[in-house]
C-alpha cells in the first residue's frame, strides 16, 4: 500500500499546517499554535522559521500578498489541505482501532 | 559612558560561543558587534542571555521579515547581517522560552547549513585550484622542490656575484608566488574541515 511519504505528520508541522488554514504571519502563527494547543506546543522562533522554510518547499503553504512590509504572511495551499486530510484520516483510524483493542479507553 | 572591549575569537562550535558571550555579559560587557573580531560595550543589568542562529538571505526582505519574528517573540538581534550567516540574538521579553530553539533537530540545524556552507567553498576552489595546476599556472611540485618557484631562466646555472643578483631580485617574486599557490589549497584544506567539524557537530546535535 502506498502511503504518502510526507505521513505521518510531526505534531508541530500539523498545527502549523491547521494554524495557516487562515493567512497569518510567523508570530501570528505562533500564538495560534500555542492556543490551539492549549499551551503544550510552544515553537520558539527559529524553530518556527526553519518549519516554515521546509513547508515552503514542499509546497505545503504558500505565501500571500502582505500590508506588512516587515512580516511576511503565509497560507495552506491545496496540496497542504490534502496531506492534512490524510494524515486526519490516518488518526482517526488509530483512534477507532484503538478503542477497541484497549477496552479501557 | 561605557568602554568599548575588543576580543579576536574564531568559533565554529555555537554553544562554547554562546557561553562565552554570556560569560562575558555577566561579567557586564554586552556584545555589541561583530566584524572581524568581537565588539563589546559595557552594561549594567545582568542576567542577558544571547543565543546564535546561524543562516543566510537572498532578499533583504527575508532577512527583515526573520529579525521581526525575533523582535514579536521577545529576541532583539544584535549583530549580524543579511549575509554574515551568524545570527546573533538577545532575549528582552521576560516572558519568552530561554532559547530561540524549541526542538534538537531545528537547534543543530544552524550547523548543517554552516556546513553545508564550508563544502560549498571547499568544492568552489578545488576545480579552481585543478584547473591552475593543470594549465601549468600553478607547479604543485613546488611545495617540495622550492626551487621550482624559481621562473628565472638559467638562474642556478649562473655563479657568484651574477648569481646573488638574480636570485635575490627574484626571491620577493618567488615568495609571493609560493605563498599565493599554497593559500588556495590552505583554503580548501580548511574549508574541508570546517564543514566536517560542523557535520560533525550536527550529528551529535540530533541524537
Amino acid at each position: 500500500m502506498n502511503r504518502d511519504k510526507n505521513l505521518p505528520l510531526t505534531e508541530t508541522t500539523y498545527y502549523i499546517l491547521l494554524a495557516l488554514m487562515e493567512p497569518a504571519h510567523g508570530y501570528h502563527i505562533m500564538q495560534k499554535v500555542e492556543e490551539l494547543s492549549k499551551q503544550q506546543v510552544k515553537l520558539a522562533a527559529g524553530t518556527l522559521y526553519g518549519g516554515i522554510e521546509n513547508l515552503m518547499k514542499q509546497k505545503l503553504i504558500q505565501p500571500v500578498q502582505s500590508e506588512d512590509i516587515r512580516r511576511k504572511v503565509y497560507v495552506i495551499t491545496e496540496k497542504g489541505k490534502e496531506i492534512l486530510q490524510l494524515d486526519f484520516d490516518r488518526m482517526e483510524h488509530l483512534i477507532e482501532i484503538t478503542k477497541k483493542y484497549i477496552k479501557e479507553i | 559612558m561605557g568602554d568599548n572591549v575588543r576580543k579576536l575569537r574564531c568559533y565554529i562550535n555555537y554553544d562554547k560561543e554562546e557561553q562565552w558571550l554570556n560569560d562575558m555579559a555577566q561579567k557586564g560587557y554586552e556584545l555589541e558587534d561583530v566584524c572581524i573580531g568581537y565588539k563589546f560595550h559595557s552594561v549594567d543589568c545582568e542576567n542577558t542571555i544571547i543565543k546564535i542562529d546561524y543562516r543566510t538571505f537572498l532578499k533583504k526582505s527575508d532577512f527583515i521579515d526573520y529579525c521581526t519574528l525575533f523582535e514579536d517573540s521577545g529576541w532583539t538581534h544584535i549583530a549580524g547581517s543579511k549575509n554574515s550567516g551568524t545570527q546573533y540574538f538577545k532575549k528582552i521579553d521576560g516572558n519568552s522560552d530561554d532559547d530561540i530553539f524549541s526542538d534538537k533537530v531545528s537547534k543543530s540545524g544552524k550547523y548543517k547549513r554552516l556546513s553545508d556552507m564550508w563544502l560549498g567553498i571547499g568544492v568552489a576552489y578545488l576545480p579552481l585550484y585543478s584547473v591552475l595546476i593543470s594549465t601549468g599556472a600553478i607547479d604543485a611540485n613546488s611545495i617540495f622542490h622550492p626551487k621550482l618557484l624559481y621562473l628565472t631562466p638559467g638562474l642556478w646555472e649562473k655563479t657568484g656575484a651574477d648569481f646573488l643578483g638574480a636570485f635575490l631580485f627574484e626571491t620577493p617574486f618567488a615568495l609571493m608566488r609560493g605563498f599565493s599557490w599554497s593559500i588556495i589549497l590552505l583554503v580548501i584544506i580548511l574549508a574541508f574541515c570546517f564543514a566536517l567539524k560542523a557535520n560533525k557537530l550536527y550529528k551529535k546535535g540530533i541524537k
